[in-house]
């Protein structure tokens, strides 16, 4: 394996499709979020045959050919991959996250209420201003 | 068992550039979406480079993709927590929809019926004047401003003289309250006297009927246990009620009849009809919901049902046809593209009750049953009309507001369709704009959660998401944008004097 490149290197059988996972590339919430995308398509089987690796044993729901399941493989090693840049981008904007979403929901909102409350200001002046304070002195006759 | 290996290129990523952003391949490009609705497409090379921090200082993205919050440098937090909070206002309103069931009474037998009808002697199930004012008492309590009573059955003028008395109880209590108030009727139309229409008329009450195609398709779905003319009955109060408004001086494009139809096996081989009649009565709006699993529908579902992937392949046929009369000068619009492209297009949420996160039930809406049976939806009523009471919230009268929307089933139904803590959602580029049925996922699993994979809603959500958003990106001219954007505004339907 490049570090440009994963290799996946799994078993087929009659409906069934194994894969073996180093948890250390690929961690467990990332083999999680991928296998359960596929619950639609297939029972899925998790295992630890060793420590630090992660069995996914996929069957098929419907009957499947040896391409299906080579097509499924490819599939599964796309999300997985999808799915470990998805856990880095989450954990790394974790703070970001935490913060706009306390401050849309719990935050300040007083410079917007300032400001919708200068110009409910304004419009009133502007409205009613009988000494004409707001009439610029050129426009004066 | 045969052994096999396979090798794909591992994405670079340089996670501390990036700000938060969920993606998916859609028309072979990437779509990128946040938490505040926004969403842009890359090519695969530039989502490569951008994930990689790679992208060019001068590429012509790059703008773009800081304003919208997806690259961290110069991001403004604070303008993307606004954004954010306008997104998701609708949470600090209450419900606003309050659905009364004036009776289950109805001359009609359709065949998909949901609302759990009784026969026209059955006049134990009229709801009284007592309970009438216990509903308006509770629904007036509501923290949101705008509140909309919609009177359903049965056949609800079957109880006309509760709906009069809600409607002018409420506009009473109203005077002290200062909301806005809508109040509409779902009628099928085949007991309305002249009586019956000039009072709503007189009296602003919004007209929505049931239109489910032409005359041969909607008098199968819909028998009339008279045996009479059920489509013709419709045309011929459409037309009064039309007429009349505009005699009295009103914007017909805002005061009109709407019209729903509910879609069987039938219905899809005639979708084409359909649109057609509606555009042919000069309705600017058809809602191609699929049937809902409640009900009569789930005993005649072999008969009348159908899959998703058949509804769905109905609807993206149908949804390219609404597209196309409208390049050739027709204003149509599809109810549920509607609500998800002022998701995508507009800073704001429709607050559509059934396509949001929380789901509306009990803080978006709430159903009263005709005995004073609270529900969080009138889902949950048809739950409890099959004789199970999960979801019944309290009975009017003796359950507070606070009762109600603070409900530990209430709770239930809120986690369970909070996409951003569901496992398949949380990370799905659809999440800015989808929403979960809890109840849907009951009746069907009966799990609130449910898998997101094995239910209908995600395939139906995601896949009518996916459809506009492929729409959009082969937009080489703008003119489909141009159509959508004029899909998600709604002119407020006001009388002309207020």
């Amino acid at each position: 394996m490049t570090a440009e490149n994963a290799r996946f290197t799994f078993s087929i059988d009659d409906r069934s499709l194994a894969l073996l996972l180093d948890e250390a590339l690929y961690p467990l919430d990332a083999i999680y979020g991928a296998a359960y995308l596929f619950v639609d398509r297939c029972y899925i089987f998790l295992d630890r045959p060793a420590d630090k690796q992660v069995q996914v044993r996929f069957r098929t729901k419907s009957d499947s050919t040896e391409q299906d399941l080579e097509a499924l493989a490819g599939e599964f090693a796309n999300e997985l991959l999808n799915q470990v840049l998805r856990l880095r981008i989450s954990e790394s904007t974790k703070s970001i996250r935490e913060y706009t979403l306390a401050r849309a929901f719990f935050g300040d909102s007083s410079q917007a209420s300032i400001d919708a409350l200068l110009a409910e200001l304004d419009a009133e002046e502007l409205a009613d201003d009988p000494l004409e304070i707001n009439v610029p002195w050129e426009s004066g006759t | 068992m045969k052994s096999h290996t396979i090798e794909l290129p591992r994405p670079q990523v340089a996670a501390d550039q990036l700000g938060f952003f969920r993606f998916g391949d859609i028309a072979g490009r990437v779509l990128l979406t946040n938490d505040a609705g926004e969403w842009h497409f890359l090519g695969r090379e530039d989502f490569a480079a951008l994930v990689a921090g790679t992208l060019p200082a001068e590429h012509p993205e790059r703008p773009t993709l800081l304003a919208k919050g997806f690259l961290r440098s110069e991001l403004d937090l604070d303008a993307l927590s606004e954004r954010i909070r306008r997104k998701k206002s609708f949470l600090g309103n209450g419900p606003h929809l309050h659905v009364v069931i004036t009776t289950l009474r109805c001359n009609q037998d359709c065949r998909y019926c949901h609302a759990s009808r009784t026969d026209m002697d059955q006049v134990q199930t009229d709801m009284s004047l007592e309970t009438a004012k216990k509903v308006v008492d509770l629904a007036m309590q509501s923290t949101s401003n705008y509140v909309a009573f919609e009177y359903q059955g049965g056949e609800p003028t079957v109880n006309m003289d509760v709906i009069k008395f809600c409607v002018e109880y409420s506009r009473e209590k109203n005077r002290y309250e200062g909301k806005t108030l809508d109040h509409s009727v779902v009628t099928n139309f085949t007991y309305m006297t002249e009586e019956h229409a000039e009072w709503l008329l007189a009296n602003d009450v919004l007209v929505c009927t049931s239109l489910d195609g032409p005359e041969e398709l909607h008098n199968y779905n819909r028998t009339w246990r008279s045996g009479s003319d059920a489509y013709g009955s419709v045309r011929e109060w459409m037309a009064y009620f039309n007429r009349r408004w505009i005699e009295l001086g009103r914007d017909p494009h805002l005061w009109h009849v709407d019209a729903l139809t509910t879609l069987t096996r039938r219905s899809l081989e005639q979708w084409k009809d359909i649109v057609d009649l509606y555009v042919g009565l000069g309705i600017r709006s058809v809602h191609l919901r699929p049937l809902n699993p409640f009900g009569f529908a789930s005993k005649t579902w072999d008969q009348i049902g159908y899959s998703t992937d058949e509804y769905l392949a109905m609807y993206e046929e149908a949804l390219d046809y609404i597209i196309d009369l409208n390049k050739a000068g027709t204003t149509i619009i599809e109810g549920t593209a509607a609500v998800l492209l002022k998701k995508m297009l507009t800073p704001d949420d429709p607050n559509y009750v059934d396509i949001r996160s929380p789901v509306g039930s009990g803080t978006g809406q709430v159903a009263y049953n005709y005995d004073g049976t609270i529900l969080p939806s009138d889902e949950g009523r048809m739950i409890h009309a099959m004789g199970d009471p999960m979801f019944v919230l309290g009975q009017v009268g003796s359950t507070s507001y606070s009762e109600i929307v603070g409900h530990p089933t209430v709770k239930s139904m809120a986690v369970a369709s909070l996409l951003d803590s569901l496992p398949g959602c949380s990370s799905c580029w659809n999440a800015p704009y989808c929403g979960v049925r809890p109840l849907h996922n009951y009746r069907q699993t009966g799990d609130l959660f449910a898998q997101r994979p094995n239910t209908p809603k995600c395939a139906e959500h995601m896949t009518i998401a996916r459809l506009l958003f492929e729409r959009l990106a082969e937009d080489t001219t703008g003119e489909v944008e141009a159509i959508f954007r004029r899909w998600t505004v709604q002119r407020p339907r006001v009388r002309d004097e207020d």
